[in-house]
C-alpha cells in the first residue's frame, strides 16, 4: 500500500512538471491537460476508488500552484476519477484512450465553466464549448501514450491494487 | 457502466464537499495564501530544474532559440550586451535571443529604467486556462510583486508572485484582467480587457470618443494603473459603436503576443538591489519617450 502512495505522489509531481514546462506551452491556447489524462488512466485500471483519491490530490496540487481558487481542479478531476473509474471495463488500449480523451475534454469544459461561475480569469461558456473538440483531440493523443504506461505500472506485482476492481483478473478459485 | 459502492459514494461526496469548501475559502479570503505560495515556490524551484532538461526540447518544438542553464544564460547575455554596444562581432550569438535582448536594451534606453531579462520556464500546472507564466528570476534579482513585464516592445503582464529564484507573471491577455490605457492619437483613456490570444477589447471611458482603426494604445495614466505608464499595449484593429452611440468597443491587436513568449524583461520600478546584472540605460540616452 505504501509503495502505491509513493508511486502516486511521484507520478503526480512528474505530471504537473511536464504539464507546466512542456505540454501547456506547446498546446497553448488549447487546454490540454496531462495530469487529467493521468487521472483518467489510473481510474480506468484501478476503478473509481483509487481514481477519485488520485484525482483529488492531483487537482489540489495543480490548484495550489495556480492562480485560480484552490479546489476547482480538485473537484473537476475528482469527477474525472469517478467517471473514468465507473466506465472502466476490460477494453483495449485505444478504447481506453478514447474514453480518457472524452472524459478529460468534458472535464476541461467543466473547469472552464466553473471558472466562469467564480469569476476568476473571466473564462466564458463560449470558450469552454469552442475548445471542447481540440482539447479532446490533444487529450486523446496524450492518452495514447499515458494509458499503456499506467497499465504496465499498475499491473506489476508491487503496484497492483490490493482489491482489484476487475474481479476477472483476480487470481484464485473464485475467479470467473 | 459500473456502479460505485456505498463507501465510494460517501468518499466522493466528502471529497467534493471539501473541494467546495476550499473554493469558498480561497474566494472569500486569504486563508489559503500560505499554501498557495508554498506550493508555487516548490513548483517554481522544480520548474527551474526540469526546464534545464526539457527547455531545449520545448524551444526546439516552438522554433525558439535554445538556452542552457542560468549560468550559461547570464554569460551569453553579458556577451550579447557587449555585442549590442558594438564591441564584438555577432559571430556566435543566438540571433533571435539577440533580437529580443536588443529590444529590451532599446526599451531600457528609451525609458531610462532598469530591466531584468528573464526566460519563461513554465506555464500553469493544471490546464491551459490560467494565463500565467513562470520566469527564471526572482526576488534575489530585484523582482517584486506588481512590477510590469515587457517583451521590449509592448506590455506582457505584471508580477503576481515572486520567490527568491522564480516569479509568476499574470499575462495582461488574461480574460479577467483589465489594463488602464490611453489612445495615443486622441489622448482618450479607457480600459483594455484581456481577450485571451485574440488580444484585447478596448472600451473608452467616454462613449463618444473617436476611436479609429490603427490607433495605438499605451499604458497609463500613471498612478491610475498598476502598470508602468507609456508601455505599448496594442493597435486598434476594428471598432464597433452601438446604434444609439452609447458604447464604443474596439478590438485591439496586442503589441506583445501572449503565446510564444520566451525572453521577456521585468521593469524594476523601484530599482531594488540585484544579483543578476540588469540592463542599465546607456550613458548617452536619447530623450525620446515611449509613444513616439
Amino acid at each position: 500500500m505504501r509503495i502505491r502512495i509513493v508511486a502516486a505522489v511521484a507520478a503526480i509531481i512528474t505530471a504537473l512538471l511536464l504539464q507546466a514546462t512542456l505540454v501547456a506551452p506547446l498546446a497553448l491556447p488549447i487546454p490540454a491537460s496531462l495530469p487529467a489524462v493521468l487521472v483518467a488512466a489510473v481510474a480506468l485500471v484501478d476503478g473509481p476508488g483509487s481514481g477519485m483519491a488520485f484525482g483529488f490530490v492531483c487537482g489540489l496540487g495543480a490548484d495550489l500552484g495556480s492562480y485560480h481558487p484552490a479546489g476547482l481542479l480538485a473537484l473537476t478531476w475528482l469527477g474525472v476519477g469517478v467517471l473514468a473509474g465507473a466506465l472502466a471495463d476490460r477494453r483495449g488500449v485505444r478504447a481506453d484512450a478514447l474514453t480518457a480523451a472524452l472524459v478529460c475534454a468534458a472535464a476541461s469544459a467543466v473547469a472552464t465553466l466553473l471558472l466562469t461561475l467564480v469569476h476568476s480569469g473571466g473564462a466564458t461558456a463560449w470558450l469552454a464549448l469552442r475548445q471542447l473538440v481540440p482539447a479532446g483531440v490533444l487529450d486523446g493523443l496524450l492518452a495514447l501514450a499515458v494509458v499503456p504506461a499506467v497499465r504496465a505500472f499498475l499491473r506489476t506485482d508491487t503496484l497492483r491494487a490490493v482489491q482489484p476492481q476487475l474481479a476477472e483478473l483476480r487470481p484464485g478459485p473464485s475467479g470467473g | 457502466m459500473r456502479r460505485l459502492t456505498r463507501r465510494q459514494r460517501i468518499a466522493a461526496l466528502v471529497l467534493a464537499g471539501v473541494a467546495a469548501c476550499l473554493i469558498t475559502l480561497d474566494l472569500g479570503g486569504s486563508g489559503l495564501r500560505p499554501a498557495h505560495s508554498g506550493v508555487r515556490g516548490a513548483l517554481g524551484a522544480l520548474y527551474r530544474g526540469s526546464d534545464a532538461v526539457l527547455g531545449p526540447v520545448r524551444r526546439f518544438a516552438q522554433g525558439l532559440p535554445s538556452a542552457g542553464s542560468a549560468t550559461a544564460t547570464i554569460a551569453r547575455l553579458r556577451h550579447e550586451n557587449a555585442v549590442l554596444r558594438g564591441e564584438l562581432a555577432a559571430s556566435t550569438a543566438d540571433r533571435a535571443t539577440q533580437r529580443q535582448l536588443a529590444a529590451l536594451q532599446r526599451s531600457a534606453d528609451r525609458r531610462g529604467e532598469r530591466i531584468v531579462p528573464a526566460r519563461v520556464i513554465a506555464l500553469g500546472p493544471g490546464q491551459g486556462f490560467d494565463w500565467t507564466v513562470t520566469l527564471d528570476v526572482g526576488t534575489s534579482s530585484g523582482i517584486r510583486v506588481d512590477q510590469s513585464v515587457t517583451d521590449g516592445d509592448g506590455l506582457v503582464g505584471r508580477v503576481l508572485y515572486a520567490d527568491p529564484s522564480s516569479a509568476v507573471v499574470l499575462l495582461c491577455a488574461d480574460p479577467g484582467s483589465g489594463v488602464g490605457v490611453r489612445d495615443v492619437r486622441t489622448g482618450q483613456v479607457g480600459i483594455a480587457t484581456g481577450n485571451g490570444s485574440a488580444g484585447f477589447t478596448f472600451v473608452p471611458l467616454d462613449p463618444a470618443a473617436a476611436v479609429q482603426v490603427g490607433d495605438r494604445l499605451v499604458t497609463g495614466p500613471a498612478g491610475a494603473t498598476s502598470f508602468v505608464a507609456g508601455l505599448s499595449v496594442g493597435t486598434v484593429s476594428s471598432v464597433a459603436t452601438a446604434a444609439d452611440r452609447t458604447t464604443t468597443r474596439a478590438d485591439v491587436t496586442p503589441t506583445a503576443p501572449a503565446t510564444g513568449l520566451d525572453l521577456v524583461g521585468v521593469i524594476l520600478a523601484g530599482g531594488q538591489p540585484a544579483t543578476r546584472a540588469p540592463l542599465s540605460p546607456a550613458r548617452s540616452q536619447p530623450v525620446a519617450q515611449a509613444g513616439h
